[in-house]
């Protein structure tokens, strides 16, 4: 149409013939446009309003730890029509944080809800119903182990992680730099870990070292610990067995076996939650009430974790 | 028969009176243009509502290298340090190879070579970052560890290494476009003086192409300091201690780092809060990167100012003994700058037609996931279509509109605004807007994890390139069509409506394909407003708490497990159908391009 529009010698059609067709034409085109927009944006809002409370899927976020077990119980009642989504952004704190904000129904959580969560969301009823519960360990390399490093005291973890302790031969094992994969602050591990070490005093900064790096979830500690010689990093013992790359230490001679784990032995035993605000109901009650059942409690051994029966609960 | 040829055909007579005057073409093009000027002044807004929520020690926050949320002490300068590293690492890699490449491409290589290299350049460019992620954490973390002898491999190093592939056909594509836009008058007479085809280059193409290639490097630059996910996978995010000698800066290379992006894409902004000091300081990091990316881009899309060429002239030219080897040694250095790109895609797709060969069998894309690597991904498809479609048919309009108000009023002081506005938009670090969506749309809005949240996310991403390539079309309209349009009397609103909207469409269908390709692969913003972990269905039944499973946040989840074969063959998998499905965007709007436009390639 343009090639119309260039012939001033006829002016007269551009009003008529292909220069106005061809205007109408994309003319229609764009307000079909439009109104198709105009027409999903009123959609859009008539779904939100309709749908606003009621509450489609069950939403369940946070613990990298607790995911595999939620999203397994989350797969069996899919078949009874329940519909839950879950979301592992910011691991326990993350999860914690959301249901606070009551973005969420059910904060997964691998450490208690500490004073300053409650203190943060003041008018969240933070329920704690505990669902089984795990051990962490101090995970090295099979190659460290090896070596002869099987047990490690107190100090020796606070002197590996405050960046003191840089080279394994300082305690036993190979003449190898030691790397610390510490956790994103948090991460429920951490925390086991931090209590382990500094009993609620406040953890000191991270270590003024260049071996140092943050990593997030499990699934990434895992694959960070077995790609790092000399690597350390607290993470979770149901995600190293059958990991032939690395190895598990017991801590002061205590090993994390289940025994151990639910006489509270082990130190860096830690239970696993879901989170509701109030006493958990309708959808989130059905969901509980699944992984609490015996079904439910045969995921958590699947995942390397402890059921509640097993720590006595 | 013959006789009545001659005789035009009576017109039907014209029942439709002409044009109406058309007051929804104002309020069209306005909203277009407030749309854009909306989203930014949203993550402008959000960003300095942070700021006010706490105070913040700029001083520290700007020049304290130690960060400790427990103690609240605010320091950003290790990010900073590290952005700038490994940015400048992006660019020492990229742009010597870049440029030699955009050189032998267009001055070297005959056009029936040149093509199809211009148009694979062009794909490279468009490749999901999470895929160069990706290949950073298999290829690259491995290689710094290897080399370096570097525990794990996460390094500032490494970060730099993926940044510079990531950027290198970004700098070769806009250094082709300046090179094939100087004239082919200036070599010939150059030529005719008999100079050598390096001299040729240097003294007459080289002067008229600079501005252009100077600003594929800030256009580099912009995209490298902005990227979050790719560094994010293999930076080490250790806040790190800062080099106080030479060694130690060699030294701080080689281990791992933090950058402003890894900071913001890490759980720290969801675990700030929305208000106190600790969110203030991730807010005023955000502000920084914010800026740092703006001036990268407005300085880099600047229209040429006239300042032109001075750098060339002063130099004097070598006398001629060497000339014939120089000449070839320059020859055989571009023409194997060029080699790099081409490994690098031919290494690329070996490498996802190996590994991702999950991708090859027909199951894999319509049978659901199952488990956390198994089953095909047709729901992370879905997904990643749904969320496309509605940011494309949220953008259409809304880009059209600015651009067209751009085009048509680019002389305008206003629109000169509204220019850098959209440039600064399209530049802005998906992270924030990720970030901003999250706290507003989930947070405040109440609609917890959803497709539309990610969609109206996506939305700022798509709309600049639409109203740019838009804009760039209307502005190119010929002269004529103008002045005869005003000479009929027409209104603003009714020359708008009948000749530059029907003259400009198909470019604004090219931008959006362009945008889409881009949006397609974006991950870090996802991840905090539209996607879960797991049993997201595949089409959702409703706008709150929807969320979907899109492929780039599957091959994120996947890729953190790379110590497992089979999650590892799925995320290759899953970056194949990525690729493929960016090709294809990227593909339609090229050709389309072609069409209507010319041949022409940059995006």
């Amino acid at each position: 149409m343009s090639r119309t529009m260039e012939s001033p010698s006829q002016p007269q059609d551009l009003t008529s013939g292909s220069a106005r067709s061809a205007g109408l034409v994309s003319r229609r085109r764009f307000a079909y446009l439009a109104s198709g927009a105009v027409l999903v944006a009123s959609l859009a809002t008539a779904c939100a309003d309709a749908e606003a409370g009621s509450g489609k899927a069950l939403q369940a976020s946070g613990s990298t730890t607790v995911a595999p077990v939620a999203a397994d119980a989350a797969e069996a009642l899919k078949a009874q029509g329940l519909n839950i989504t879950v979301a592992t952004q910011g691991g326990s704190a993350g999860g914690i944080s959301q249901l606070g904000a009551g973005q969420i129904d059910i904060a997964l959580s691998s450490k208690p809800i500490a004073d300053a969560d409650r203190s943060a969301s003041p008018k969240t009823d933070f329920v704690e119903t505990q669902i089984g519960a795990d051990a962490v360990g101090v995970i090295i390399t099979k190659q460290v182990a090896d070596a002869g490093v099987k047990n490690l005291t107190v100090d020796q973890v606070k002197g590996l992680f405050e960046g003191k302790i840089t080279n394994w031969k300082e305690i036993g094992g190979p003449d190898l730099p030691v790397f610390v994969y510490d956790k994103e602050p948090g991460r429920g591990t951490r925390e086991v870990l931090d209590k382990y070490l500094y009993h609620g005093e406040k953890p000191p900064p991270p270590p003024n070292s260049d071996n140092f790096a943050i990593v997030g979830g499990n699934l990434e500690t895992r694959n960070k610990l077995e790609s790092t010689p000399g690597a350390v990093a607290p993470l979770s013992t149901g995600f190293v067995e059958g990991r032939d790359k690395l190895a598990v230490v017991t801590l002061d001679g205590i090993a994390p076996s289940s025994e151990n784990v639910a006489t509270g032995k082990y130190p860096m035993s830690r239970p696993l939650y879901m989170v509701t605000n109030g006493q958990p109901k309708d959808t989130a009650k059905k969901f509980i009430d699944y992984i609490l059942s015996e079904k439910g409690q045969a995921l958590l051994p699947k995942h390397g974790y402890l059921t509640l029966k097993q720590i006595g609960k | 028969m013959t006789a009545k040829t001659l005789v035009r055909p009576p017109a039907a007579p014209d029942t439709s009176p002409r044009p109406r005057p058309s007051s929804w073409v104002w309020a069209w093009v306005c909203a277009g243009a407030l749309s854009v000027a909306g989203s930014l002044l949203v993550v402008v807004g959000y960003l300095g509502a942070g700021l006010f929520s706490g105070k913040v020690d700029w001083l520290a926050l700007l020049a304290g290298a130690s960060w400790n949320p427990a103690d609240s002490v605010f320091g950003g300068l290790a990010m900073i340090y590290g952005s700038a590293v490994v940015c400048l690492i992006a660019l020492v890699l990229a742009v010597p190879v870049g440029w030699a490449g955009a050189i032998a491409l267009t001055e070297y290589l005959p056009p029936r070579l040149a093509k199809p290299l211009r148009m694979s350049v062009e794909l490279l460019a468009a490749v999901p970052s999470i895929v160069y992620g990706l290949i950073g954490i298999l290829a690259v973390r491995p290689l710094i560890a290897w080399i370096g002898d570097v525990p794990g491999g996460d390094s500032l190093l490494a970060a730099g290494v993926v940044l510079a592939v990531m950027i290198t056909p970004t700098v070769v594509a806009v250094s082709v476009d300046a090179l094939s836009a100087v004239p082919d008058r200036y070599r010939e007479a150059a030529y005719s003086l008999g100079l050598t085809r390096r001299e040729v280059v240097r003294s007459a193409v080289l002067p008229q192409a600079r501005q252009g290639m100077r600003a594929a490097v800030l256009l580099g630059l912009a995209r490298a300091l902005g990227e979050a996910i790719a560094v994010f996978l293999v930076v080490g995010r250790a806040d790190g201690r800062l080099p106080t000698s030479f060694g130690g800066l060699v030294d701080s290379l080689v281990h791992p780092g933090q950058t402003l992006t890894t900071k913001l894409a890490g759980p720290e902004p969801v675990l700030a809060g929305t208000s106190g000091p600790y969110f203030a300081a991730i807010c005023g990091l955000g502000l920084v990167l914010l800026a740092l990316v703006a001036l990268a881009t407005v300085w880099g899309t600047r229209r040429s100012s006239g300042s032109g060429s001075g750098l060339g002239r002063d130099r004097q030219h070598r006398s001629g003994r060497m000339r014939g080897e120089l000449d070839k040694l320059v020859r055989v250095l571009r023409l194997g700058a060029l080699l790099l790109p081409g490994a690098l895609l031919v290494a690329m797709l070996a490498v996802l037609a190996t590994r991702g060969s999950a991708a090859f069998s027909p199951s894999f894309w319509y049978t659901s996931a199952s488990g956390s690597a198994g089953g095909g991904v047709s729901d992370q498809i879905l997904g990643t279509l749904i969320l496309i479609t509605t940011t494309g048919l949220i953008s259409l309009p809304l880009g059209f509109g600015a651009g067209i108000l751009l085009g048509v009023h680019a002389s305008a002081r206003g629109a000169r605004v509204l220019q850098t506005v959209t440039v600064v938009l399209g530049g802005t670090p998906t992270i924030l807007l990720g970030l901003a969506g999250f706290v507003i749309v989930c947070s405040a809005m109440g609609w917890g994890r959803s497709w539309l949240a990610g969609a109206l996310v996506l939305v700022p991403v798509v709309v600049p390139v639409v109203a740019l390539t838009t804009a760039g079309r209307v502005s190119g309209m010929p002269p004529e069509t103008t002045e005869s349009a005003m000479a009929l009397g027409l209104s603003r609103a009714q020359y708008i409506r009948s000749v530059v909207v029907p003259y400009a469409w198909p470019a604004t269908v090219t931008g959006l394909l362009l945008g889409l390709a881009r949006a397609a692969g974006e991950t870090a913003p996802l991840l905090f407003t539209a996607t879960v972990f797991f049993g997201a269905p595949a089409v959702p039944s409703g706008i709150v708490n929807a969320p979907v499973q899109a492929l780039p946040t599957h091959i994120f989840t996947l890729s953190q497990d790379s110590g497992d074969p089979q999650a590892v063959s799925q995320a290759w998998g899953s970056a194949m159908v990525l690729v493929i499905i960016t090709a294809v965007l990227l593909s339609v709007a090229v050709a389309l391009r072609n069409r209507f436009e010319g041949e022409r390639w940059t995006t």
